[in-house]
């Protein structure tokens, strides 16, 4: 049970997912906007110019639809191209070569080509970056055929998880929180997998279950501590993929609870959460004690000054609240 | 041979054309490349060319009306060839097969979206978990009270309803909607409120169906085996609920089916203490094996070796099942449940612990799932907490014995000529007669308290 | 600006290139047209579904380009695909089943006319978004360069796809990072319904030059004009002198799409259409051989005949061929 393990942050993880993986393949490629000479503008990607050098770690121009094109070109001829885009506010310039291109053509020529493509990118709000810069896009992209969405939570996932996809043979979009790139926690050390497809029951509880995404785990946990000196003891639950979902955990947690708050850093309507909440209510129906509650951000753009943006996020607080609500 | 000439696909969207004029006529000699007739689809006028030669011979006239595309309007023959004789294209009349281009009204939205004032729903509001719990408990869940937020009726509030003796009569006929003459005659006839709500779920009661439930009650007074009993003892009764009147059944079936004979003998059950306790002392054992873990173990084990006690008869047949699935008898508010670990020699003792310490405290709670609590070849019983030693279990279902366990308790007994304390634990084994006799029987269970008392022999 | 109009004079032709070469540059651009007038007819008839965009009377670049090229050289076409794939050396029985949607189709019935791929001959796809293919070529171009592969890419476009940005961004990519890529623009005078001189401000030409890329003009209905052009650009890639480009005036003679026939959309007149079909490719190559005495008419009849048949053939094929199952609904969403 003891994998040897060291205390690293997210941003660690990803830059030693990508060595490794570089390493071990050399059809792996990376590009993207300054990720090379200046290491990532989130430093993500620093050291790897100097290992594997300019041709397979290129920098590129300000053209998003063309790096991802360029990628999905080089991935059907044999490259597996991992792109950076920057926000993934931008991948709106690239959004007919991810979901017409990337997404569709294995299935259009039935399987005569596969696109090994992972798009790297930051999303969530917090950072005082204003509305063109700080959206958490993951619901577009999960709703597309052909497309994998991963949003890992803590270290050891962003490890795991990044390796899956580097090694998987489908486009997938690794949605990294610009907010916790500093975060620590244990990182397994050597060739560590998560397999896409299952979450991760961070803690366990019967009197609710809250199902969160990415960076939302944090204000999640923080709840759950406050709500259990109430005496209401929450279960936790990281979806991890959106793309493909691990319904059955979930399920099965609801039916345990019977009352379910689904939180996520996108816009409240339409978003992942209603996907979510969709498939427990068909399922677990029965087992349902109240209505199925889901926190996302405000339907706003998301404002500039601090003390406005923060209240268009899903807090600890409003978690609490929530969860008071349901069991009540 | 003659080539047709069909009503061209000259748009996407168009699936029958109006020719609206001939260019060429019946006779005339036609090259390739020369223009025929001009067709109206649905947006323009096309003219359109011939791609092979011959002569003309038209079939379809404008006055014909529109064709199907792909329909024949023409043919090109060869010189001194007749035309073909087929039917014309079919004009496509009003066909009551077309789908109607109409958009078809969506019928007004009723439901309470955005109108909550103006719907008055006849039901209290309630959660479905409620509402499934009821029923499992044979309740009507429009008699409870609801705690929720707004008055939803939640799990809990089923769960109250049942734990609470019944209401006085004349209170509880209140709950149920009756129009004032029934009322009159329910409370003077002593009807059961509860035995209503049941009977006519969410109905406002007029006095027809008061009459029909007295005279129901009427007619049974008078069939009942002990009908003084009835009238004169002060007694109180509930819905017996389903789940009870599921094990009466069962119960009664197997008692009356089979040929119970149960077998007792004491085994020490020392060393199998000792284990646990030097498991619990240890900080590096994750897992504590709990006594039901252990004695499914050993239970399957033995099993494995005595085949006929995990079988069953069916009819002239003997089926001896492949796999060994260990049900735990659980006693839960409702009545007693059974689930069931499957396939237990192929698991080891941490995964049974493990599995069971999930699975037999959602079992209690009610919260096992239907798929886990059949699929038994065994029953273990244990009536160790309320002291009892002997006993004699009843038969789960098609099983061919069931293993009832009584109480560790510490006792002198002579081992060696000299009295010594040992820890003992009687063990009841009622098998079906029908399909194993006494001796095998009894080996068996000499087996499994071989078993109990030297676990070394089931361990390795 | 390399402005060469490259022409082909009699006496050259018999004396550069071997007949060989020459006959199989003119039965392939009849197999183009041969195709094509039969997509026509099939679709007249009502049997073919969904859309279809023929390449009539632009064979000439299609074919100069696809004969400098390797059967490992990789291809990107548009949705205006047929003519580029079949000089690429595409199977019509498989071409024509997927036009049906059947399961004997390239892609089993599940892409369609504008979405063909044959990964075996190097054929990246037609592509559904004007410009996609674009993208997918330079990134072929990529590849081959980090894998020192001898592979160059080769995508075609229109004049319409020249105002689309992702032209912009992946030429400026290859010619920065010196990519085997060679862009073909076909200007075939009309985007969709809209003259190209209504549509685009200066040249194609000029816009590649602005980055670095040279280019050339070919009369795109001259097979060895475009030929020659094709043997430079594809000489430029495989010595790693990065981009080419190369403008191909032509014209198509059918509509944009098979809806768009006689007046329909109002955008071209009977007189334009009819000057062009008199310049045809095809013709105008049966004249230069018949004059260079490397075949005599009953030869290019004989070749003519044989490639009716094999179109003829190809259409029975896919016409009896079986629609795919309903359990391939869901196969091939991922890998």
């Amino acid at each position: 049970m003891s994998t040897p393990e060291r205390i690293g942050t997210i941003r660690e993880a990803i830059n030693e997912a990508l060595h490794e993986e570089m390493t071990r393949d050399e059809r792996v490629i990376i590009m993207g906007e300054d990720i090379g000479v200046a290491g990532g503008v989130f430093k993500v990607t620093a050291g790897l110019l100097d290992q594997f050098g300019p041709e397979r770690v290129i920098d590129t121009p300000i053209s998003e639809a063309g790096i991802v094109g360029l990628a999905v070109g080089a991935a059907m001829t044999g490259l597996r191209p991992i792109v950076e885009i920057m926000f993934n506010d931008f991948t709106t310039l690239a959004s007919d070569q991810i979901v017409n291109q990337a997404a569709k053509l294995r299935y259009m020529t039935a399987g005569q080509t596969q696109i090994p493509l992972v798009i790297r990118t930051a999303m969530g709000a917090g950072r005082r970056a204003a509305a063109q810069h700080s959206q958490s896009l993951q619901a577009w992209y999960s709703h597309i055929p052909g497309l994998k969405v991963i949003m890992p939570s803590n270290p050891a996932d962003a490890k795991g998880l990044l390796k899956s996809a580097i090694r998987d043979d489908n486009p997938v979009i690794f949605m990294e929180d610009k907010m916790t790139y500093n975060l620590k926690g244990p990182i397994p050390e050597g060739d560590y997998i998560v397999p896409l497809g299952e979450a991760r029951t961070h803690r366990q509880g019967d009197a609710a279950t809250i199902i969160c995404t990415s960076s939302m785990l944090y204000p999640a946990q923080e709840a759950a501590n406050t709500l259990a000196n109430v005496g209401i003891e929450v279960e936790i639950i990281d979806p991890r993929c959106l793309s493909p979902l691990d319904d059955a955990t979930l399920i099965r947690s609801a039916i345990k609870t019977g009352h379910v708050l689904i939180v996520d850093e996108g816009y409240q309507s339409y978003g992942v959460t209603a996907e979510i909440a969709a498939r427990i209510q068909a399922k677990a129906f029965d087992y349902l004690d109240a209505p199925i509650y889901r926190l996302g951000a405000a339907d706003v753009p998301v404002p500039f000054a601090p003390s406005l943006e923060d209240l268009t996020i899903p807090s600890a607080e409003k978690i609490v609240e929530l969860v008071k609500e349901l069991v009540a | 041979m003659a080539i047709e000439v069909v009503m061209p696909q000259l748009g996407l969207s168009m699936d029958s054309g109006q020719i609206v004029e001939w260019l060429k006529r019946t006779g005339d000699p036609i090259q390739p490349g020369d223009l025929l007739m001009s067709v109206e689809s649905d947006k323009s006028t096309v003219e359109v060319e011939a791609v092979e030669r011959g002569r003309l011979h038209i079939v379809t006239q404008p006055e014909d009306g529109a064709v199907p595309v792909g329909s024949v309007i023409a043919y090109l023959l060869a010189d001194g060839e007749a035309p073909p004789v087929a039917a014309p294209a079919t004009p496509v009349a009003a066909s009551p097969m077309a789908p109607s281009r109409e958009a078809v009204p969506i019928a007004e939205d009723h439901s309470a979206n955005g109108r909550e004032g103006e719907y008055r729903p006849s039901r209290p509001p309630s959660s479905p978990a409620a509402r499934r719990r009821a029923a499992e408990l044979g309740l009507d869940w429009q008699q409870a009270t609801g705690t929720g937020p707004a008055g939803r009726i939640k799990e809990r509030d089923i769960l109250a309803m049942a734990a609470q003796p019944a209401a006085p009569v004349a209170g509880a006929l209140a709950t149920v909607k009756m129009t004032p003459v029934a009322e009159r005659l329910a409370r003077s006839a002593g009807i059961d409120p509860i035995e209503l709500a049941r009977r006519f779920p969410g109905q406002r009661l007029g006095r027809d169906e008061i009459e029909t439930v007295i005279r129901e009650s009427v007619r049974r007074a008078r069939q009942t085996a002990a009908p003084e009993t009835a009238d004169t003892i002060p007694a109180r009764s509930e819905p017996a609920g389903r789940l009870r009147s599921l094990i009466a059944e069962r119960m009664a079936v197997s008692h009356l089916t089979n040929a119970p004979v149960t077998l007792t003998t004491e085994a020490d059950a020392t060393e199998l203490v000792r284990l646990r306790a030097t498991l619990k002392n240890d900080p590096q054992a994750d897992v504590v094996p709990s006594y039901n873990a252990l004695l499914a173990k050993l239970v399957a084990r033995a099993l494995v070796e005595h085949p006929i006690m995990n079988a069953y008869l069916d009819g002239d047949r003997i089926v001896y099942w492949e796999t060994v699935n260990i049900g735990t008898a659980v006693d839960t508010e409702r009545g007693l449940v059974v689930p069931v670990v499957r396939d237990v020699p192929a698991k080891s003792v941490q995964e049974i612990s493990r599995e069971m310490a999930e699975l037999l405290p959602r079992a209690k709670a009610g919260k096992a799932l239907p798929d886990e609590l059949i699929g038994g070849t065994f029953t273990i019983t244990n009536l160790g907490t309320y002291d009892i030693d002997a006993f004699t279990p009843i038969i789960n279902g098609a099983e061919c014995a069931i293993l009832g366990v009584g109480r560790l308790v510490d006792k002198y007994v002579v081992i060696d000529g000299q009295p010594q304390v040992r820890t003992m634990m009687v063990l009841s084994l009622t098998f079906d007669h029908r399909l194993v006799d006494g001796g095998p029987a009894a080996a068996f269970l000499q087996r499994v308290k071989q078993f109990i008392e030297t676990p070394y022999l089931w361990l390795v | 600006m390399d402005e060469t109009k490259s022409t082909t004079a009699v006496v050259e032709t018999r004396s550069d290139w071997p007949p060989e070469l020459l006959l199989a540059m003119y039965e392939r651009m009849v197999v183009i047209r041969r195709f094509e007038d039969t997509v026509y007819d099939v679709y007249s008839r009502g049997i073919m579904p969904g859309l279809a965009h023929l390449y009539t009377g632009m064979e000439a670049v299609a074919v100069g380009i696809c004969m400098a090229l390797n059967e490992s050289d990789n291809i990107t076409s548009t949705h205006r695909g047929h003519g580029h794939l079949l000089a690429k050396g595409g199977d019509p029985k498989r071409m024509f089943s997927e036009l049906l949607g059947k399961s004997s189709g390239y892609n089993r019935g599940k892409g369609g006319s504008m979405h063909i791929v044959d990964m075996s001959l190097g054929i990246l796809g037609a592509n559904g978004i004007v410009g996609g293919g674009l993208g997918i070529a330079t990134g072929a171009g990529l590849s081959a360069k980090v894998r020192h592969e001898n592979r160059i890419s080769v995508a075609f476009f229109g004049d319409g796809a020249l105002n689309e940005g992702l032209f912009y961004e992946v030429a400026n990519m290859a010619s920065l990072w010196k990519l085997p890529v060679v862009y073909v623009m076909e200007n075939n005078t009309y985007g969709e319904y809209t003259p190209a001189d209504k549509s685009t401000a200066g040249s194609g030409p000029a816009r590649a030059e602005a980055m670095g890329i040279p280019s050339r003009s070919a009369d795109g209905n001259d097979v060895l004009a475009v030929y020659q052009a094709a043997l430079w650009a594809v000489e430029r890639a495989r010595t790693g002198l990065g981009p080419s480009f190369i403008e191909c005036e032509t014209y198509r003679w059918r509509g944009h799409h098979m809806g768009d026939q006689g007046d329909t959309y109002g955008y071209r007149n009977a007189e334009e259409i009819d000057t062009w079909m008199r310049d045809c490719p095809i013709e105008r190559f049966k004249a230069v051989l018949i004059a260079a005495e490397v075949a005599g008419e009953p030869d290019l009849a004989a070749i003519d005949r044989r490639v009716q048949q094999e179109i003829d053939e190809a259409v029975e094929f896919a016409k009896n061929a079986p629609y795919p199952e309903s359990a391939e609904v869901y196969q091939h969403v991922y890998a």
